[in-house]
């Protein structure tokens, strides 16, 4: 399949369609610098095979239930060709059902999933699909080369392409030379290498990765990260499950925070993180004074030590409230703005639903 | 295409799992086994009767050449018996093993995101088990059958429908067992599907003693009904019924001399709406499981 689609596959066309949450609004483009492409061309009708308008995951009202227990609610998503997006939520959430349900593994009990517009069940829709499982099981007793080639052959990938790929790609996992070891004697690590090399394989349009790094040191972490960022570049669609806030916030435009089944949040990172903007102040002393003289000024969100957080309405207060705090006698190591981290958004959204 | 696919990667599978091997070496065992009984117990017979010849003169009933035939059609029944069930158990392993586990272990998620229909897999790791038991089957009985005739100048009725219902067997056992696989976890369905075979089994025993003169047709219909549970006995003592000599069959001697014959054999042909139940039974098994698979959660 060529590549050569526009780097901005964003439909242009109106605000994009977004899930029910508090901060479901998402007016602006995403947070991906990309160079202008031909999109005004795009907003034309929308053509079958065209990978720029049809969205790459879109689901609405999913729903199933496994007996009683109901592991997705009302999940509706939409995720854009040649977007990175992170779908969150603490373990138990929703992640792996969704993502099992885009491709066909698991059937919905309601409401709809498509993958490029087509339904997961059908084959032909997941040809343009990779998948990394959560649990990266593979038949063990088979070496790496042969699972890569027994993909690469229900893949449709022929005898040539398969010979030229997997060496390729075995090398760029870090698993040159261990092609010929079985599986059985891989390291965790190893196989979670493989899985992702079993994604990539037959250079698809979309992956889909649960939990892609749980196996894996710093360093694969790392490789895991440029890999994504690699796929990224070259206009592949990556739908990441993840519990792992800074590996997210490092790769992903968009996420969506699940809990119990329901997206709570979902947007670009920094709208996620809110117009609300901290200042972090370090000090030689924490006393009731300081804490009621910065409280005028915004409110105060956490002390660590001699460090506060002061949520305010502007950064424009920023000198003032320095030359206030050294008047008043404390003496100020620094005042730096910090904008919410992903953790702090994730851990207000899902603390806030679980004490309901 | 992609049912070979799956097929292949399932023959790579036994290699791997030394099935194959362990398949060959017990099997070269089971062959050289019956070679060596067969003929050290048909030569000494045949001694034996040389002996008693020469001091009784006159004609027997059967003859000795008759007793001699009586004796190879045993031990070749009993030789084939032994043949039909390593194979069905076989196949009741290999069909229960085939889906479940995968599921289990969750090997099968990446390959059933593939382009790849769940019919198309089911398909593929039937063909691969019925493929390799085809082979056992046709192989070792083979070897046996040419062993009597070696031996003993044995003529089985029919070689190729005796074979050729002795794979069907395997067909029925394989199809079932793969049902059996994508309904229950691997061991559940190993449980249910020794049941059911010895159940068969079981059926078969019930049937024959129902046919002891003076005959029990309440006992004889009871086994009909466990038979059609799982055919798989029925379709035995089916084959078993052409691995007799047609000299043998038509004399009735065997049925005659030796009382109402082996209870593990049949000295009549198979009732031909029994035979359709068992051809049919295959692709019922089958279309059951790929209905119940497609719509299965992974």
């Amino acid at each position: 399949m060529s590549r050569t689609a526009s780097p901005d596959p964003r439909p242009a066309a109106g605000p994009r369609p977004l899930p029910a949450g508090p901060s479901s609004a998402d007016p602006g483009p995403g947070p991906r610098p990309l160079p202008a492409g031909p999109s005004s061309a795009e907003q034309a009708e929308p053509t079958a095979g065209t990978r720029s308008v049809v969205p790459a995951v879109a689901t609405s009202a999913l729903h199933k239930a496994f007996g009683r227990r109901i592991a997705l609610h009302d999940l509706t998503l939409q995720v854009g060709a040649g977007e990175v997006f992170g779908f969150l939520g603490p373990n138990g959430a929703g992640k792996t059902t969704a993502m099992k349900i885009l491709l066909g593994l698991v059937a919905p009990t309601g409401g709809q999933a498509l993958i490029f517009g087509r339904p997961p069940t059908d084959p032909a829709a997941r040809r343009r699909v990779g998948y990394l499982p959560e649990h990266f099981r593979f038949q063990e007793w088979a070496t790496g080369t042969e699972l890569l080639q027994f993909h690469g052959r229900l893949a449709g990938l022929g005898t040539a392409e398969r010979a030229e790929r997997i060496p390729e790609l075995l090398e760029r996992v870090g698993l040159a030379g261990r092609g010929g070891e079985r599986v059985r004697r891989y390291s965790k690590g190893m196989t979670q290498r493989l899985g992702l090399a079993l994604a990539i394989l037959h250079r698809p349009d979309l992956v889909l990765l649960d939990e892609p790094t749980s196996a894996l040191d710093p360093v694969g972490r790392r490789d895991v990260r440029e890999l994504v960022r690699e796929l990224a570049a070259d206009g592949v669609t990556i739908f990441l499950n993840s519990h792992l806030l800074t590996e997210v916030e490092a790769v992903c435009d968009r996420v969506a925070i699940v809990n119990q089944g329901r997206v709570v949040a979902s947007g670009p990172l920094d709208e996620l993180a809110g117009p609300v903007v901290q200042l972090r102040l370090l000090l030689d002393r924490v006393d009731r004074d300081l804490l009621a003289l910065v409280g005028r000024h915004g409110e105060v969100t956490r002390v660590e030590g001699t460090a506060v957080t002061l949520a305010v309405d502007t950064l424009d207060i920023a000198p003032d409230l320095a030359t206030l705090l050294v008047r008043s006698g404390y003496r100020l190591f620094g005042l730096v703005p910090v904008q919410r981290s992903l953790e702090d958004i994730f851990v207000d959204l899902v603390g806030e639903v679980r004490e309901q | 295409m992609n049912v070979l696919v799956v097929a292949r990667w399932t023959l790579l599978e036994a290699r791997r799992r030394r099935l194959l091997l362990a398949g060959v070496v017990l099997s070269v065992a089971f062959v050289a086994l019956f070679a060596v009984g067969f003929t050290l117990l048909y030569h000494s017979q045949e001694r034996s009767l040389v002996d008693a010849q020469a001091q009784v003169t006159g004609p027997d009933s059967l003859g000795p050449r008759g007793e001699l035939l009586a004796l190879s059609t045993v031990l070749v029944v009993l030789g084939l018996y032994g043949v039909q069930f390593l194979a069905a158990l076989l196949s009741l392993f290999l069909g229960a093993a085939s889906v479940s586990p995968e599921v289990d272990s969750g090997a099968l998620h990446a390959v059933l995101a593939r382009p790849l229909r769940r019919l198309d897999y089911l398909l593929g790791r039937y063909l691969a088990l019925v493929g390799l038991l085809t082979a056992y089957v046709v192989l070792m009985s083979g070897a046996l059958l040419l062993t009597a005739r070696i031996v003993a100048g044995y003529q089985a009725g029919d070689v190729t429908r005796a074979v050729g219902l002795m794979v069907l067997q395997i067909y029925i056992l394989i199809a079932v067992s793969l049902l059996g696989s994508t309904v229950l976890p691997t061991l559940a369905n190993g449980v249910v599907m020794l049941a059911l075979f010895g159940l068969a089994w079981l059926g078969g025993i019930i049937a024959f003693i129902g046919t002891i003169p003076p005959g029990n047709e309440l006992m004889a219909n009871l086994g009909t009904a466990v038979s059609l549970l799982l055919p798989a006995d029925a379709v035995w003592r089916g084959a078993s019924y052409h691995v007799l000599p047609s000299s043998l069959v038509a004399a009735s001697a065997f049925t005659d001399q030796a009382g109402p014959g082996l209870p593990f054999a049949s000295t009549a042909p198979m009732a031909p709406a029994m035979l359709s139940w068992a051809l049919a039974y295959p692709v019922a098994c089958l279309s059951l499981a790929v209905a119940w698979f497609r719509r299965r959660d992974l």
